[in-house]
């Protein structure tokens, strides 16, 4: 089992009421799973992925990662956590726009003081995998969406993590885009990378080996269309 | 639509409070700083012209140059005024001034005052000079002996009010007790007037051989009629040296005026402008020290720096803060509002906050006031900003402010791509925007830089001049004013002093190596017969036994002066500045002469018997001239060197003695280094002010320096997030942010330092003596920018890098 999330909740107080984000929420996943999460807007679905990614906080509950116990961990070793093994693929991509494709790829092995000769293998192999090799001096407006989107995957893959953790990564692209970002998810994810993803979309979750529903932050056993 | 301006100006300033007060405050505190300057200028320019003559009078000097002496004197010869005006019909009137004496003993009850603010003056004071008189009649009041007019302070002092002054008398201590009958009272000379005189005696009275052109000890004042040319008078001038000079010259020295100005000598009369004497005029012989020009245009240049400072301040956290704008720019723009619209819009609101700083501003200036005047010496009131000339001004200034400091944001902000702007990313694309506002940045450190540098250059200066070998002991000194002690009891009270046990020895000290002192310059020559190749000029300082040890002088060869020589009264001890010019090694033995009088046959034979090492008896601005002492009388004051340990007590001796031999006299005493360092009050308050200024600069450029970093937080906040999920450390986040603005500073010290090096050189370029401007200087300057500037910084990029990611990368 690579985490396991135990009656999790999460909310917020606005002008003396609580809304909950999260609401007695439950999760376990094992290694190589590709899930899906489903749920309309405001369902929590990001909430959920940023709570898995250990980007932002719950309130109560337990979580467990690779059997370490992260609702007592300290913030640096939550930081070392999250810096090597989670990935992370945004909607809008996130690629900073100063930097080049290659320097975007090469940024999280940067943080994780790899040495110069090894990253520059690193960020080689995986250029050469996603076939982008030939962009890698452009900056990131001069390529299309999936272009980006690619770089953002690559980025992510960059540093091993355990897990990829993507948060509507196909929202901005048109269907073609969208289809050959999930065609390279599955084959990440039978290569064993496990994949949360979270979405809109019937098609793309059914890439998924599980998928989950998600209402007003807990789980439903009906989706709501 | 004003008035929407204004609400919608209003609610932000409301909104962004923090933003505001920085960008308020900032704007305040420049606008104080030159509010005060303004002032303080204004006053500098106003003096001495309260006379309704003021434009027509001016004061005759006098610039000697013999052997290897220079003097450039405020004074010029007794009989000059009265020539000019006989010989050039020009001259409508003179008059001079004369105080010499320096003080006078003035008798009030039982006992005497030491009254310094007096002179003695010719009948035609009031022709020349607007003196407002209160009681009594002042034209003609002093053409007779034995007249005063004072002021109306001093009648009030002496006599309890004006009108009771007039017809009472004065008693002094000239020539053993004159008596003045007090014919006029005067309105008090007002602040801006280069002297201050409390009494005016009559011309009469002073004892002096009148007549002689070669003597200059007279302040003459001269009022040309209306329509002359005072730019004729060099010609006029020379023709008055041909006439009397000349033949004295012929006289003294054997030499025609041609080979006398062959040799290098001069003797030279000009002009000053009564108005111009306060910030122009700095020279011997001057009623008080007067204010410098230079001072103006460095409080100036200082202030216009600060102001401008704010300006760009403002200009950049404006600009800092529209990407908070864009929305509403790209709403207005969407309702069709054009450019010159928002411009108009934004230009509103940056005048409007400068008149709302203006208002802080003037209570800024009400709290620094006093401050301000305690390091300027003035005495400045908040009254003076509500005159109208002053007024308009203050009114002017924030629309002018406000333009400038906003023109930039306004276009800035107006042009944003509606659009762009609506969808929450920056509205313009424009590359050259960040390298304006770097160049701000750069000019704002580089200004603080040279004024830290100024700063650190004249402490350390100071700091030299305080321990600079001086060739004197200026420690555990005191100086009693012994001038009213009866002649015969001096000696007395000397002996008496000197054997007390916290006294370690006493000496008669008239002349001593500090300002304010008696000098005498003498002309000596090598050989018997005086010629203008043999002569030269030096000090000669009448001392006694005891002078050189109680003043710690080292003698570095010969002896001191001794009882046990019967001819030491025609011994002299020299400095090393004077065997120098003589040309020898060890001067023990050689011979001097000198002459009293032109017509005296045979010069007197002086005897050198020792050698001191040479010690600083002007300020350290100057080399050591040549100097030598002498025996003789100069007991009008008593040096004594005090033995470490109670002072207090010891004084309180000093104090009952001087009682004793002096009934009702007034007992004063100064120490001898606090003396010496009243000879840099110009320059610790140059300090002072320098320092202000470097603090103001420092923190107003931190203000911008803060608004800057939060700009660009604010734009960086997506990138931020973006490599903290990717695992960016605190550190990482933090050297992120501040490595540019670090590179601006440096930059900024690249510029700043050659200009700071190149001003402060040019600043010690006055001193003979001074501390070079060492790299420590400039280390610790660049240290401490980059640390406040560090510091600074450090609050908003730790606030920028502690932000949760989620929140920045949320993308609706």
């Amino acid at each position: 089992m690579l985490l396991k999330l135990e009656n999790i909740y999460k909310w917020v107080n606005q002008g003396g009421n609580r809304t909950f984000l999260l609401k007695h929420l439950d999760l376990e996943i094992d290694e190589g799973e590709f899930v899906s999460v489903m749920g309309p807007s405001g369902s929590g679905k990001s909430t959920l992925l940023n709570v898995i990614g250990l980007l932002d906080g719950f309130d109560e509950g337990d979580y467990y990662f690779q059997g370490e116990a992260v609702h007592q961990m300290r913030d640096k070793e939550r930081a070392r956590l999250q810096k090597e093994h989670i990935g992370f693929i945004f909607q809008a991509y996130h690629l900073i726009d100063e930097l080049t494709v290659y320097e975007n790829i090469e940024t999280p092995l940067l943080y994780q003081k790899v040495k110069s000769s090894e990253r520059k293998a690193l960020v080689g192999d995986i250029l050469d995998r996603f076939n982008i090799v030939g962009k890698k001096d452009l900056f990131p407006s001069q390529l299309s969406g999936g272009q980006q989107q690619l770089v953002g995957v690559a980025r992510a893959l960059i540093s091993r993590p355990k897990i990829l953790l993507a948060d509507e990564p196909t929202g901005n692209l048109n269907s073609r885009q969208s289809r050959e970002i999930m065609e390279l998810f599955k084959e990440l994810n039978r290569e064993g990378m496990t994949i949360v993803q979270a979405t809109h979309s019937e098609f793309n979750a059914s890439y998924g080996t599980r998928i989950l529903h998600l209402l007003d932050g807990s789980w439903t056993d009906t989706p709501e269309l | 639509m004003i008035r929407n301006y204004l609400k919608i100006a209003w609610r932000n300033l409301r909104k962004n409070r923090v933003f505001s007060f920085i960008n308020i405050f900032g704007l305040a505190l420049g606008l104080a700083c030159f509010m005060l300057i303004a002032l303080y200028v204004a006053d500098e320019w106003s003096y001495d012209r309260f006379h309704a003559k003021a434009e027509r009078i001016y004061r005759v000097h006098s610039d000697v140059r013999m052997g290897e002496t220079d003097l450039h004197m405020s004074e010029t010869s007794d009989p000059m005024g009265e020539t000019l005006k006989n010989e050039f019909p020009q001259v409508e009137e003179f008059v001079r001034l004369y105080n010499n004496s320096g003080a006078k003993l003035i008798k009030h009850g039982d006992e005497y005052l030491n009254e310094p603010r007096v002179a003695h003056a010719d009948s035609t004071l009031f022709d020349v000079f607007t003196l407002p008189v209160v009681a009594g009649t002042g034209k003609g009041a002093l053409s007779e002996p034995n007249a005063v007019v004072i002021s109306e302070s001093a009648a009030e002092r002496y006599f309890g009010g004006a009108a009771a002054a007039i017809g009472q008398n004065l008693e002094t201590d000239d020539a053993g007790g004159t008596a003045y009958q007090v014919r006029a009272v005067f309105q008090d000379l007002p602040e801006q007037s280069h002297f201050h005189i409390d009494f005016f005696f009559s011309m009469a009275n002073v004892n002096y051989d009148f007549g002689n052109f070669a003597s200059h000890n007279f302040n003459t004042y001269i009022l040309l009629r209306e329509g002359a040319d005072p730019a004729e008078f060099p010609a006029k001038f020379e023709q008055v040296i041909q006439k009397y000079l000349a033949p004295l010259l012929q006289q003294y020295m054997q030499t025609d005026l041609e080979t006398f100005r062959k040799s290098g000598n001069r003797i030279e009369y000009s002009l000053m402008p009564l108005t111009d004497i306060h910030l122009h005029s700095d020279r011997t012989a001057e009623f008080e020290p007067n204010g410098s020009i230079q001072n103006i245009y460095i409080f100036s240049v200082a202030a216009l720096f600060i102001l401008v400072l704010a300006c760009v301040n403002f200009t950049n956290l404006s600009t800092a803060r529209s990407a908070g704008r864009a929305r509403e720019v790209g709403i207005r723009k969407t309702m069709g509002t054009r450019k010159p619209a928002l411009i108009g819009q934004f230009l509103t609101e940056s005048v409007l906050l400068a008149y709302i700083a203006l208002v802080l501003a003037v209570g800024i200036c009400a709290l620094l006031l006093p401050w301000f005047n305690g390091i300027s010496g003035k005495e400045l009131v908040l009254a003076d900003l509500l005159r109208p000339g002053y007024l308009l001004f203050l009114g002017a200034l924030p629309l002018l402010v406000g333009v400038l400091a906003g023109v930039y944001p306004a276009f800035f902000l107006a042009s944003f791509n509606p659009i762009r702007a609506l969808k929450g990313k920056k509205g313009s694309g424009s590359k050259a925007e960040p390298v304006l506002r770097n160049a701000l940045v750069v000019f704002q450190f580089a200004v603080s830089i040279i004024l830290i540098v100024g700063t650190l250059v004249i402490y350390n200066q100071l700091e030299f001049i305080r321990k600079a070998r001086i060739g004197f002991d200026k420690e555990q000194v005191a100086v009693v004013d012994t001038g009213g002690i009866p002649g015969s009891n001096r000696a007395a009270f000397k002996q008496e002093v000197a054997a007390l046990a916290g006294v370690r020895s006493a000496a008669f000290a008239g002349y001593l190596p500090v300002a304010n002192s008696s000098r005498s310059d003498t002309s000596f020559s090598t050989d018997p017969v005086m010629s203008e190749t043999n002569m030269f000029n030096m000090q000669i300082w009448r001392t006694d036994y005891d002078y050189i040890p109680t003043m710690g002088m080292e003698l570095l060869e010969g002896r001191n002066f001794s009882t046990e020589f019967g001819s030491d009264s025609t011994a002299l001890i020299i400095n090393q500045r004077a065997a120098e010019i003589l040309g020898v090694s060890n001067p023990v033995g050689s011979k001097l002469y000198y002459r009293s009088a032109p017509d005296q046959e045979e010069a007197e034979i002086y005897t050198i018997i020792g050698m001191v090492r040479d010690f600083n008896f002007e300020s350290l601005r100057q080399n050591v001239g040549p100097l030598a002492m002498r025996l003789g009388r100069n007991d009008w004051a008593t040096a004594l060197r005090m033995a470490p340990g109670d002072l207090e007590s010891t004084l309180a001796q000093v104090e009952q003695q001087f009682h004793e031999m002096a009934p009702g006299m007034p007992f004063s005493y100064t120490f001898l280094d606090e003396s010496f360092d009243q000879m840099y009050r110009q320059e610790q308050r140059m300090g002072r002010v320098a320092l202000s200024f470097a603090v103001l600069a420092i923190l107003i450029a931190c203000l911008g320096l803060f608004g800057l970093v939060t700009y660009v937080a604010e734009q960086r906040t997506k990138e931020i997030g973006i490599r903290k999920v990717l695992g960016a450390s605190l550190g990482n986040i933090l050297g992120l942010l501040s490595r540019d603005f670090l590179k601006l500073v440096l930059l900024a010290f690249v510029i700043g330092s050659p200009i700071a090096w190149w001003a402060m050189s040019a600043w010690l370029e006055d001193f003979a003596y001074r501390a070079p401007i060492e790299l420590w200087i400039f280390a610790a300057t660049g240290g401490a920018a980059l640390a406040i500037a560090l510091f600074t910084m450090a609050f908003k990029a730790l606030r920028a890098a502690l932000q949760n990611p989620v929140n920045s990368l949320r993308t609706e």
